[in-house]
């Protein structure tokens, strides 16, 4: 290729991309929800939401009304449990609980005290909500280890071990390192993840959008007509709306996520802009797939939803890819947002590098190039 | 209001409907296809949580208790290093969420009644799944403690060995839980995604309605017509309400045969309800179709006010109690939450019109105010 013909070349997608750009900067209404998306959506996500188990109201029907009763319920507090008070019957309990006033009850048995001090083992019954099986299950596990801890304390004094003495008992004391995250701060996740459900939703809707409305309003007719090839038109929609949604996870991450949440970023920011920009073309390739299938864009929207919501909520952030089923986890190989869920928490949080990742990029380059191949080809062939 | 005018729009709409063949069958087909994928592939039950190990003790029973991570179901071993610095880039490319390290002396210590110290390094990347990690790990330790202890206190104290365990945890915690015996995350998961299907579905078809007419042009042809704005309205809308009471007995009927999941509520009050719900989604979408110009807009728009919230602020994947005063007040700005009261009372708790009436009451009341905004909002006379 001669050096004009490079040259005319990228002028053609540079004007291409500059119509674009001026295009969606009409839509006032869009810029303005691109905006929101990028800055109080994501503040919101990362502030206040907390994943763990966090003030869960309990009551208790205490039938013994004793020190150590007292002291076993002294022990369901702040911060995983919130204690509210003291009940008789278990007819208020279930009602209580039916509401969805309480999420546990705590029964104490009679007798409580004197069978603990006579080294008799006592059942204590915890009545648990699990209509919410994230919510039960915490709750069932932080009561059973507040339990067994206030038991080992029992068995200590009552065989007369201080603490001097403890280093002489035969047991394991774990020591849990929490990596990464040591204070297991929710909001540097959630504020990622919305971060790039942003990302996800507008590099597959906005392209998308741009391509099936030329075919809607008719435009796509004159394209086709004028000296530009079908890379050439579709490639500056991908240029343009990609720019602008990497502007946007610039914003975000560095006017709200990093001051806002106080996000240490441990690893390369230029990878992660790489990364990122990788991410956006190749979602974007799939949003084209689905612009030269769909005629206008209600069928747009609802094939961009089909593939969309798998891949948001499946794609390793919320759920573990190691618990799902094997033919979903297969799935999840072609979902672009997989790998980029691996490089980007790994960069940010991690501090990983490129020999690490290597494998993650590679598989999301090459999800890259077929995605867009296909969108390109497709696209072509439907003037033929 | 003139019902035959209603009628006529109504029927114009079905046969724009039925003519665009793939928007047709995404309208019945995506519901369904979205909530299989999703109740498969959404599972928080954390298992298989892969780890490593370094083992510097290598003798019976540092085997021995690393064997009680090996055999769990929820952990899945990945195999043992030599070296911690080894363990570093298995954490950070995620191929394991933890590591055990066992020191040197493990087995001489505990033999000689001394205590030792295990040490895990646990991934925080996604705080959730290490708080979890965290718990089975120390339940896991607890359980070799109390073993150790009591064989200690057995050999030292001259008491049988039974005898000698009731002593080491005197109080045992029973859980029951109420209202999903078996902790199946599937059926908390599966009635809990209708709510997010019905927010998400009927809005994105709604959404275009009016706005289509706009950016086409053909809203100039309504303008000048005799028809009233209520009647128009209400005409856009009785197709998509039609089509989304229908798929609510679908998903109802997936909910049950499918997932397997009991229903012990009022089947009338719960269709009832339904219906009031996606009243308030699909209102949403035509809402947003009345106040924005652009389909693009009118698409991207919805999905913020429907999709996001329903995410994060509904009590599905973030659990309500848990969030912070700020985030819990929005959470109640939206219908999701009152509806996931409403699926997991009817289908798992067995509620009906006595405990439920006031999330009724809230769906009803943004109905309304959906209603209202729409039409004062809905101009015959556009002021351009």
């Amino acid at each position: 290729m001669s050096t004009h013909a490079f040259l005319l070349w990228w002028n053609r997608i540079i004007a291409m991309t500059v119509k674009e750009l001026k295009q969606l900067k009409r839509d006032l209404v869009l810029l303005l929800i691109i905006a929101y998306f990028f800055t109080l959506d994501i503040y919101m996500a990362g502030n206040g939401i907390n994943l763990n188990l966090h003030n869960a109201s309990v009551m208790v029907i205490d039938h013994d009304h004793s020190a150590a009763s007292r002291e076993l319920i002294y022990r369901f507090r702040q911060p995983y449990f919130a204690f509210k008070g003291e009940i008789t019957s278990k007819n208020e309990a279930e009602n209580l609980l039916n509401k969805g006033r309480l999420l546990a009850v705590l029964d104490i048995p009679e007798n409580f005290q004197s069978d603990v001090l006579q080294g008799k083992p006592v059942a204590v019954q915890l009545q648990v909500d699990t209509s919410n099986t994230v919510l039960g299950t915490l709750a069932s596990t932080y009561a059973s280890e507040i339990a067994t801890d206030y038991g080992q304390e029992l068995m200590i004094k009552r065989l007369g071990l201080n603490t001097e003495q403890m280093t002489a008992i035969p047991v394991i004391q774990s020591q849990h390192r929490v990596l990464y995250n040591p204070n297991r701060i929710d909001s540097w996740f959630m504020s990622i993840m919305e971060m790039f459900n942003a990302t996800t939703i507008l590099s597959m809707m906005l392209p998308a959008a741009a391509a099936v409305r030329e075919k809607e309003r008719g435009t796509i007719e004159q394209l086709t007509v004028s000296p530009l090839s079908s890379l050439q038109i579709l490639l500056p929609k991908v240029i343009s709306m990609g720019l602008v949604i990497l502007l946007g996870i610039a914003v975000s991450l560095f006017l709200i996520i990093i001051p806002a949440f106080n996000l240490p970023v441990k690893g390369s920011i230029s990878l992660f802009f790489a990364a990122s920009a990788l991410y956006v073309f190749t979602t974007s390739g799939i949003g084209l797939f689905i612009a030269t299938i769909s005629r206008n864009l209600g069928q747009v929207s609802m094939l961009v939803i089909l593939l969309m919501m798998p891949i948001l909520l499946l794609s390793g952030a919320w759920t573990a890819p190691e618990t799902m089923p094997q033919s979903i986890r297969w799935a999840m190989t072609i979902s672009p947002l997989y790998y980029y869920n691996e490089i980007s928490y790994a960069i940010l949080l991690k501090g990983a590098g490129v020999d690490i990742l290597w494998d993650s990029i590679l598989g999301l380059s090459a999800l890259g190039v077929v995605f867009f191949s296909f969108g390109v080809w497709r696209f072509r062939r439907q003037f033929d | 209001m003139n019902l035959s005018r209603v009628r006529a729009v109504t029927y114009k709409e079905w046969r724009e409907i039925l003519r665009d063949r793939l928007f047709f069958a995404m309208a019945f087909g995506l519901p369904v296809l979205m909530f299989l994928v999703l109740g498969y592939g959404i599972s928080f039950d954390v298992e298989k949580i892969t780890f490593a190990v370094l083992d510097q003790d290598r003798t019976a029973m540092s085997r021995d208790f690393l064997h009680r991570f090996i055999d769990s179901r929820y952990f899945d071993y990945k195999g043992d290093v030599s070296n911690e610095h080894d363990l570093d880039p298995l954490l950070a490319d995620s191929d394991i969420r933890f590591a055990i390290i066992i020191p040197p002396r493990f087995q001489e210590q505990l033999l000689a009644g001394q205590t030792t110290s295990v040490q895990s390094l646990i991934d925080g990347v996604f705080p959730y799944r290490a708080e979890i990690a965290k718990g089975y790990l120390s339940a896991i330790i607890a359980n070799f403690n109390a073993q150790s202890l009591a064989d200690y206190l057995a050999r030292t104290r001259g008491i049988s060995k039974e005898q000698a365990l009731s002593q080491v945890s005197p109080v045992r915690l029973e859980s029951r839980y109420l209202y999903n015996q078996a902790l199946r995350s599937q059926w908390s998961m599966s009635s809990g995604l209708m709510m997010l299907v019905l927010i998400v579905t009927p809005p994105i078809l709604t959404a275009l309605g009016v706005v289509r007419e706009k950016e086409n042009g053909s809203i100039y042809n309504i303008y000048a017509s005799t028809i009233s704005r209520n009647e128009f309205i209400l005409g856009k809308f009785v197709p998509y309400l039609l089509i989304s009471c229908l798929n609510i007995l679908v998903l109802w009927w997936l909910v049950m045969h499918i997932f397997g999941t009991p229903f012990k509520g009022d089947p009338l009050f719960y269709y009832i309800a339904s219906v009031i719900y996606v009243i308030c989604t699909a209102g949403i979408g035509l809402l947003v179709s009345v106040l924005v110009r652009t389909q693009i807009s009118a698409v991207t728009l919805t999905m913020v006010i429907s999709f996001v919230p329903a995410m994060l602020y509904s009590g599905l994947l973030v659990p309500i109690e848990s969030m912070g005063m700020g985030t819990k007040t929005e959470a109640h700005l939206f219908p999701t939450l009152y509806y996931l009261r409403i699926s997991w009372g009817s289908f798992l708790k067995g509620l009906g019109w006595a405990e439920l009436w006031f999330d009724v009451t809230a769906l009803i009341f943004y109905a309304i105010l959906i209603w209202v905004i729409g039409f004062l909002n809905f101009h015959k006379r556009p002021s351009e």
